[in-house]
């Protein structure tokens, strides 16, 4: 495990250090909870990030969990998570002078990133045609939780409305209970990482023409690619899907419950290993039951069949009349299963090619040998807490610009005299006095 | 030129890129489909002797069982595409592909390391004929470690990945999401981010690289603050079903159902039933919110309670303040609740189903999200548009799904050189099939 760790600087400015890949790109946080997985996505490749906050600290500050309980804007998990690599400055939006020193932001930067409900920057001068105006080159990145124009689009969104609004979340739970939202603002993390992706584009595309645009993210769309088939189930076939739980109607497809926690098992016919591996599995244990009797080969050679279980899967009739017979085999799957450990049955069922993992807990990930190898976890410094913190990586690894946590995130107003005194050239009297004011 | 390909606009905004596509499934192609729609040259290989699953799943018009071409699921994933027959096993594909990597920008494959080893295909080859490539892997685990090996795909990454332990209601057992979830944003997304990063940073150094994105990882970075939450304070999250500790009410509602009878997609096959059960998901935030909410329901008196006025009182309270809401929800249609609680500044969502979203929805069907396209084997289908708009060079479907291997001979000759000698002898020694 400790090999695993790799150091990191800890606190203090994002210096010019190794090659990064958007060492060159200046970025504007503005967003709320919605988009601050997409800063920080451009933050951990090497943008810098600089996070406007209004005076006295950010919302997202007052977001549970804290470090050690203790409710502090400066001890936030979640701002601790979201906001690595970035800087921070204070500013007040709402008043002139405020908006008179983000406008001399906005001259330098490249890209804004921004959450608020359409119109909102327009009625206070900022909108995308005032601020291309002061600089062509810009890009702003709106999220929003339903795009910048429509019916919807002043209609106000959360993390689970617009899970329900995609489609995504009819998919999710069990039948006897409500639809169950999908953990951690999965709808804030998909249109956060779709609006980096069109904000690459868009700086892709300024390389060649020069030329900035605005990038209108609905949150409602960029969830929509997770419902799987089932937009095409209802355009091809005219069927709805809706949440069926963690189990299928096929055996050996879904969760399963063992010793010390569940584990996900899927036999599926023509990948990988087939039912002739799972009976000698279970053999070998002498848990086979009745299943290498004559009688049940036929039965196992439909469910060793993709195309007999798909032409099963759209023919209630003939699949009613299978049911009986999988719930046999599904029980006995779920017997040999029950009295093992998770990582037991894991290593024991890749060892013969069969698709089982464990359900993992945020504990196993932490103790997992595969994320240890490939130096998954990242330790960071936070010397006002005294402590180092391990902290999940990033989703890659690039051979010439290597992602890295290089900093935690900011302090409020952290960087106001690096910003506004070094970069954009105020006295320290004069940030004083926007200070005093409360500007800043 | 050949007249079965995509349309080309300059103003797309990756016209001029071309993209070797080894990847197959979900998590790669969709990748792939962002970076087309918006005007790379993507060429998929394909193989008859080892075909991409998609291409034998459901859905397919019932006419169309068996037709490699007209499986829904991969032609979504595959619009604005070119395909290539290449057979992997025969040895004379190597030289097809190290013609076609030395005039691609970009390599992206998602098969096991295990395979690639055995083809010999690797970013240290590639380079050799293409010095600035960029090559992206996407394996399961990884190319490195104890597990580079083990056996996965889209259904085995939510559970590995932590996301599935998460998931479920308060003293019930980890769910999922009933579906492969990071398959079709999440990793798919942090691809075509290392991709345009990648390409961005070559043009300005002239230096291509390599990119390992393994599943495993983009899962786990996706875990909001469940790693933190038990790293600094050694506790791991419970599971929460559809609440919130900073939010109440929020949750999902169950509303007046419809009479009307639709066929579901069930684990026993499709079934007719009523659409009886409908739902609104609800969030309330701020007191002003919650102040909102008391007003669309028409100012009730159980509102008025003050245990109610704070989001503390709200919390502890919970399971009396969402049997009253329900009871409001219950007797009216999921879009009156929607229509009604949006009046009146409260976040709401009709949880829709995919007949809602594609056939009803008002806003995705102004913005024209999704796009209809006319295949010559399955006819007119839906396809998911593109996820963002930009307002200068937006991106668009230029053409339906290719079909199997539609395009070998424009690649093999236009783009590669081979003379139509060469071509036939390379179809019939089976490397074009």
């Amino acid at each position: 495990m400790e090999q695993a760790l790799r150091p990191s600087t800890g606190s203090g400015s994002a210096g010019q250090d190794k090659a990064t890949l958007l060492g060159d790109v200046r970025v504007l946080d503005l967003a709320d909870a919605k988009g601050v997985y997409c800063a920080k996505l451009l933050a951990d490749l090497g943008a810098d990030v600089v996070r406007v906050e209004p005076p006295g600290g950010d919302p997202l500050r007052n977001l549970p969990p804290f470090y050690h309980d203790q409710p502090h804007p400066e001890r936030s998990l979640y701002w601790f998570h979201f906001n690595t690599n970035k800087r921070g400055i204070t500013l007040d939006l709402e008043r002139a002078d405020g908006r008179a020193l983000f406008r001399r932001l906005v001259q330098r930067a490249d890209v804004l990133v921004e959450t608020f409900p359409p119109g909102h920057l327009a009625a206070r001068g900022l909108g995308y045609d005032a601020l291309a105006e002061l600089n062509p080159r810009l890009i702003v990145t709106s999220i929003t939780g339903f795009g910048q124009w429509g019916p919807y689009k002043d209609f106000k969104a959360s993390d689970i409305t617009s899970l329900a609004m995609s489609g995504v979340l009819t998919l999710a739970g069990l039948p006897e209970d409500p639809p169950n939202r999908l953990w951690g603002s999965q709808a804030y993390h998909m249109g956060s990482v779709q609006a980096a992706v069109g904000t690459l584009m868009a700086l892709y595309e300024r390389e060649l023409s020069g030329l900035g645009q605005q990038v209108d993210v609905s949150l409602q769309e960029a969830a929509s690619m997770a419902q799987e088939t089932a937009m095409q189930q209802f355009d091809i076939k005219g069927v709805i899907r809706r949440r069926v739980g963690g189990r299928r109607a096929f055996p050996a497809s879904g969760i399963y419950e063992c010793a010390d926690g569940h584990v996900f098992l899927s036999i599926i016919a023509g990948y990988g290993a087939t039912w002739d591996d799972m009976l000698s599995w279970m053999a070998s244990e002498g848990k086979e039951g009745d299943l290498l009797e004559p009688q049940w080969q036929e039965v196992i050679a439909v469910v060793n069949d993709f195309r007999s279980l798909m032409a099963l899967a759209v023919d209630a009739k003939k699949l009613a009349e299978r049911l009986r017979q999988f719930q046999h085999v599904d029980q006995l799957v779920e017997a040999f299963l029950r009295p093992q450990t998770k990582q037991g049955l894991y290593d024991a069922a890749q060892s013969r090619r069969i698709m089982l993992v464990p359900i993992s807990s945020p504990a196993d990930l932490l103790a997992s040998e595969q994320l240890a190898a490939l130096e998954f976890f990242h330790q960071v410094a936070h010397a006002e807490l005294g402590a180092t913190l391990t902290y999940p990586g990033g989703p890659y690894h690039f051979s010439a610009t290597p992602w890295r946590i290089r900093q935690r995130a900011p302090l409020i107003g952290e960087h106001n005299d690096e910003v506004f005194c070094q970069e954009l050239g105020l006295s320290h009297q004069e940030l004083s006095l926007l200070k005093a004011a409360g500007a800043i | 030129m050949a007249d079965n390909l995509p349309s080309t606009s300059p103003r797309l905004p990756l016209a001029g890129i071309r993209i070797a596509d080894f990847s197959w499934f979900g998590a790669g192609p969709i990748a792939t489909k962002l970076l087309a729609d918006h005007g790379a040259e993507v060429i998929r290989f394909e193989s008859q002797t080892h075909l991409d699953g998609l291409r034998i799943a459901q859905p397919v018009p019932d006419a169309k069982v068996g037709n490699l071409n007209c499986s829904g699921y991969y032609n979504n994933f595959n619009s604005s595409k070119l395909s290539l027959f290449l057979n992997l096993s025969k040895p004379p594909s190597r030289e097809v592909i190290w013609r076609l990597v030395k005039v691609s920008d970009v390599v992206v494959e998602n098969f096991s390391p295990r395979v690639m080893e055995g083809w010999g295909l690797s970013y240290e080859e590639a380079r050799k004929v293409r010095p600035d490539i960029i090559w992206v892997d996407q394996p399961m685990q990884g190319l490195r470690g104890p597990h580079k090996y083990y056996a996965g795909f889209g259904a085995t990454i939510t559970p590995l990945g932590g996301m599935a332990y998460l998931m479920g209601f308060p003293g019930r057992p980890p769910l999922g999401t009933g579906t492969n979830y990071t398959d079709y944003v999440i990793n798919p997304g942090h691809l075509a981010i290392s991709v345009l990063g990648a390409l961005r940073y070559r043009r300005r150094t002239g230096q291509g690289q390599h990119i390992e994105m393994s599943q495993f990882e983009s899962s786990v970075s996706i875990l909001e603050t469940a790693i933190l939450e038990h790293t600094a304070n050694g506790r791991i999250p419970e599971r929460l079903g559809n609440r919130l500790p900073y939010a109440a009410p929020h949750g999902l509602y169950r509303c007046r159902g419809e009479e009307r009878v639709v066929t579901y997609l069930s684990e026993r096959g499709p079934a007719p039933e009523p659409k009886a059960e409908r739902w609104v998901a609800i969030a309330v935030f701020t007191d002003a919110e919650w102040r909102g909410l008391g007003a669309a329901l028409g100012d009730p008196a159980w509102a008025r309670d003050e245990r109610f006025a704070t989001l503390a009182g709200r919390k502890a309270h919970e399971d009396e303040l969402d049997r009253h809401l329900e009871g409001w929800t219950r007797q009216r249609p999921a879009e009156e609740a929607l229509f009604t609680l949006q009046a009146h500044g409260v976040a709401a969502g009709v949880v829709q189903d995919a007949e809602d979203t594609l056939r009803h929805d008002p806003q995705l069907r102004a913005r024209g999200y999704y796009v209809r396209l006319n295949h010559p084997e399955a006819g007119q289908t839906a396809y998911d548009g593109p996820p963002f708009q930009m307002s200068r060079t937006p991106g668009s479907l230029r053409r339906h799904a290719p079909l199997l291997g539609e395009h070998t001979e424009y690649v093999c000759k236009e783009l590669l050189g081979y003379t139509d000698d060469e071509v036939a002898q390379l179809i019939v020694d089976g490397v074009l099939e």
